[in-house]
């Protein structure tokens, strides 16, 4: 049998389609326009500007990002590293003092919650924070220093606490007169019931991870440390400054790196994060609606 | 970024001038009678050095201790800068039992990572610093290690190359605090332009603004090209100052700017001058002309880069920089004839850029200041160690010269498009007697420049004037945000109104409180040229 739609209802199917579709478009062309714009030679893009199709199809700016491939293929080892590395402990890190806050049967849990969001408002500042990294933690210079400052977040330890306040106490409950202990019943019931929220904290420490530059520029001192992203921005960097009036204190054969090498740096640093997405988009609505409506 | 280019153009502009400034009262007979004054007697020392052969050995410090050093470079290394310091500390090890651990800012963000370098107080032995890097505010508050009773014993050969002039630029409260590179160079603005065409439509040399202005209009006329086309605001308003002997002081001073040279202490706001009105007025009309578009200040394309495609035909380039323009044109588009014009030639005056516009310093909290000492007077003397660390591996990244004396890159037996040249961030340590490569990347009109910049070369007063700018800082953020928003269209004559425009842009300027930065620079500018000795 076939259901039969209302008039109204087609059409407001169809624009809202249409409408979407647009959106759709509008987000994908600047996109577009890099990918574009990386096989794009050189010249052309002086002499004419970007366009969404290449007149003629170059491929020097991928040779030239290649032409070091150990940098880069470097840069990937360590971007995965702490971004898998990251997300996982800080993910465990994240769900256990979720999981403590949200227990009310914890009788200073005010209090630790008072404290972990005071600091969203109050801090140290970057020169502390900075000496207390290189000089008493003495993480300079090691994958450490990527790692552990953005660990914990106070804000994904609060969306952690609410969503797992929505699970139910009795769940809890029948699993200690089962016998459980604490670590049994948050390992075994409660981590698998926060599916959605954990999947949406760890995009969101992930993409922190994957996009972070930060660290890598105020830490790290080799380069065979560097993160893709701080390769990336770094060429970006150099471009910049050979605008301004630095540029004329330094030696004139300092070369800016082309337009379309920025290009395809761009792709090549955003590519697989691209992929992540359709993986954990279904948990991510679900995990960020909940996190709303208990927040 | 606009106000800052602007502003960084400002602190050399006037670092050279000071420098200038500095180097003929150096020369002339500066008899200080301060005798406390340690760094007014590198000369006599060093040679009571020299005389004493023999007692110098027994100064020879003690290198008995391993050390690692941390040193910090600003800029990008390079793509085998490994294998280039693992060289390096194989020939330190072996000659002063050191190995130094070298580390680059890169540029990403440098500011706020040299400042918490420096505020950290973490363990760096030897670090660049630079009057564009905030040297004279960072020595000010005690950042850096005091020189003057290390650097006879620890770098002696440094101690007595390096002029007496350039160490007194180094000098802050009477104490040396960064050892300058010996690399003077001249950075006056100035504007590439195509001189093929100038001579195909019989244009006028060009000489003053008039000429200038028949040039653009001849190449708009006859070429239908926008001679500017790109980005325009530096080339207007470094030729503005220049034309008008405006000069900046201490950097970037915004609107701020002494009237001449020879009068150093009449200090002004610009936009109040009947020079200014006239001056933008003039752009008014060249505006109109076309020669540049009406969307030049959000126009992010270099002009530079619209000479190479033939849709432009000015470029704002400062005189080192201009060489490296042309040189490398010359090689990507040689049926393009390029000159240059500095904007010097207004008023013959040139100003070296200060000794410290590049130079080294060592931290304040450094564990080793007596070795790095010693590695650098090494490396600024050693050729060995020069040619290493400012041009990487012979074979490799260069070949010798058959005179021996300059390199050849790409190396013997190198394919041109497979060699990538080695650049480091050798700023802080060049010495020009070193050198291998001539400056401005080896363009030949540029002896002749030298020359001419050498012959009316004058002390750089303006650039050793300290400024933070802290008692007036709201109100010089206040200036720099009307600078944008009114005074920039203004000076590209993008106005409807030029007469109006100018009064709402000295009713902004009022308003954001312009008279009270003037005052702060005349104080700090008056403090500097009483230290200086000038009237």
């Amino acid at each position: 049998m076939k259901i039969r739609m209302e008039r109204a209802t087609v059409v407001f199917n169809i624009m809202g389609y249409a409408l979407i579709t647009i959106l759709t478009v509008l987000c994908l062309l600047p996109f577009l326009l890099i990918v574009s714009g990386s096989f794009t030679p050189e010249i052309q893009i002086i002499s004419k500007g970007f366009s969404l199709i290449p007149e003629t199809f170059s491929l020097d700016a991928y040779k030239a990002a290649f032409s070091n491939p150990k940098q880069i293929l470097d840069g990937y080892k360590v971007t995965i590293f702490i971004t898998v590395v990251g997300t996982a402990v800080g993910l465990f890190l994240t769900s256990m003092a979720g999981f403590v806050l949200s227990r009310k049967d914890f009788k200073y849990r005010d209090q630790l919650s008072f404290f972990i969001y005071l600091t969203t408002l109050f801090s140290g500042g970057l020169i502390p924070w900075y000496i207390l990294i290189t000089k008493h933690l003495d993480l300079k210079d090691t994958y450490m220093a990527l790692i552990v400052p953005t660990l914990l977040s106070a804000w994904n330890i609060i969306l952690m606490k609410n969503f797992m306040k929505s699970i139910p106490d009795s769940i809890v409950e029948s699993a200690k007169i089962d016998g459980a202990g604490e670590f049994t019943i948050y390992l075994k019931l409660i981590l698998p019931l926060s599916g959605p929220g954990l999947a949406t904290i760890g995009l969101f420490m992930a993409l922190g991870y994957w996009n972070d530059w930060f660290m890598a520029n105020l830490f790290i001192t080799s380069e065979s440390h560097y993160p893709l992203q701080f390769l990336l921005y770094k060429i970006l960097a150099s471009a910049a400054v050979l605008k301004t009036n630095v540029a004329g204190n330094l030696s004139p054969t300092f070369q800016p790196p082309a337009e379309t090498l920025k290009m395809a740096a761009a792709v090549i640093a955003t590519g697989p994060i691209v992929f992540l997405y359709p993986f954990v988009q279904r948990f991510f609505v679900k995990g960020l609606t909940i996190g709303a409506v208990k927040g | 970024m606009k106000t800052k280019i602007k502003t960084m153009g400002t602190v050399l502009v006037s670092t050279a001038i000071m420098a200038s400034m500095l180097a003929a009262c150096g020369s002339g007979n500066n008899n200080s009678n301060n005798s406390s004054n340690a760094s007014a007697s590198p000369s006599t020392e060093a040679s009571g050095n020299t005389n004493s052969g023999n007692t110098a050995e027994a100064k020879t410090p003690d290198t008995s201790k391993k050390v690692e050093l941390t040193w910090y470079l600003l800029g990008d290394p390079a793509p085998d800068q490994q294998k280039v310091v693992a060289e390096w500390n194989k020939m330190l090890s072996a000659d002063l039992n050191t190995t130094v651990k070298l580390n680059f800012t890169t540029w990403t963000d440098w500011q706020t990572k040299y400042n918490l370098l420096l505020a950290s107080g973490e363990k760096v032995d030897m670090i660049f610093a630079s009057s564009w890097a905030d040297f004279y505010k960072f020595a000010n508050q005690g950042a850096f290690m005091p020189l003057n009773d290390l650097l006879p014993t620890y770098a002696p050969t440094t101690w007595s190359s390096v002029s007496e002039q350039d160490w007194k630029e180094a000098t802050v409260n009477d104490k040396i605090y960064a050892i300058p590179a010996t690399y003077p160079e001249y950075t006056p603005d100035g504007l590439v332009y195509r001189d093929d065409w100038r001579q195909e439509f019989g244009l006028p040399e060009i000489k003053d603004v008039d000429s200038i202005e028949a040039y653009l209009d001849g190449v708009k006329k006859n070429k239908g090209v926008t001679p500017i086309n790109g980005k325009a605001y530096n080339e207007v308003f470094t030729m503005f100052k220049a034309s008008q002997g405006y000069q900046q002081i201490g950097g970037d001073s915004g609107v701020i700017v002494a009237k001449s040279y020879d009068t150093p202490r009449d200090i002004v706001a610009y936009p109040f001058t009947p020079e200014f009105e006239a001056w933008v007025k003039k752009m008014k009309t060249w505006s109109e002309k076309g020669f540049w578009k009406s969307d030049t200040l959000s126009d992010q394309k270099e002009a530079g880069d619209a000479i190479k495609t033939g849709q432009g035909a000015v470029y704002w380039r400062n005189a080192p920089g201009a060489g490296g323009f042309i040189t490398g044109m010359e090689k990507s588009n040689p049926d393009i004839k390029l000159g240059y014009f500095p904007f010097s030639r207004f008023h013959n005056l040139t100003m070296p850029t200060l000794s410290v516009n590049n130079a080294m310093a060592i931290p304040k909290s450094a564990p080793n200041a007596e070795r790095s000492l010693m590695v650098l007077d090494k490396l600024r003397n050693d050729p060995k160690y020069y040619d290493l660390m400012s041009y990487g591996l012979e074979g490799t990244d260069y070949s010798m010269d058959a005179d021996g004396k300059h390199i050849v890159t790409p190396p013997a037996g190198v394919e041109a498009k497979d060699f990538k040249g080695y650049g480091i961030a050798s700023w802080g340590y060049r010495v020009e007697s070193m050198e291998r490569v001539k400056q401005a990347g080896g363009w030949s009109g540029f002896d002749a420049l030298l020359e001419e910049f050498k012959s009316q070369s004058k002390p750089n007063i303006f650039a050793q004037v300290i400024m933070d700018y802290a008692p007036v800082k709201s109100q010089q953020a206040a200036v720099n945000s009307v600078i944008q928003q009114y005074g920039m269209p203004l000076m590209m004559g993008l106005v409807p109104d030029v007469d109006k425009a100018i009064a709402t842009y000295r009713k902004q300027l009022e308003a954001a409180g312009v008279n009270d930065v003037l005052k702060y620079v005349q104080e700090q500018a008056n403090k500097s040229f009483d230290a200086q000795g000038l009237k």
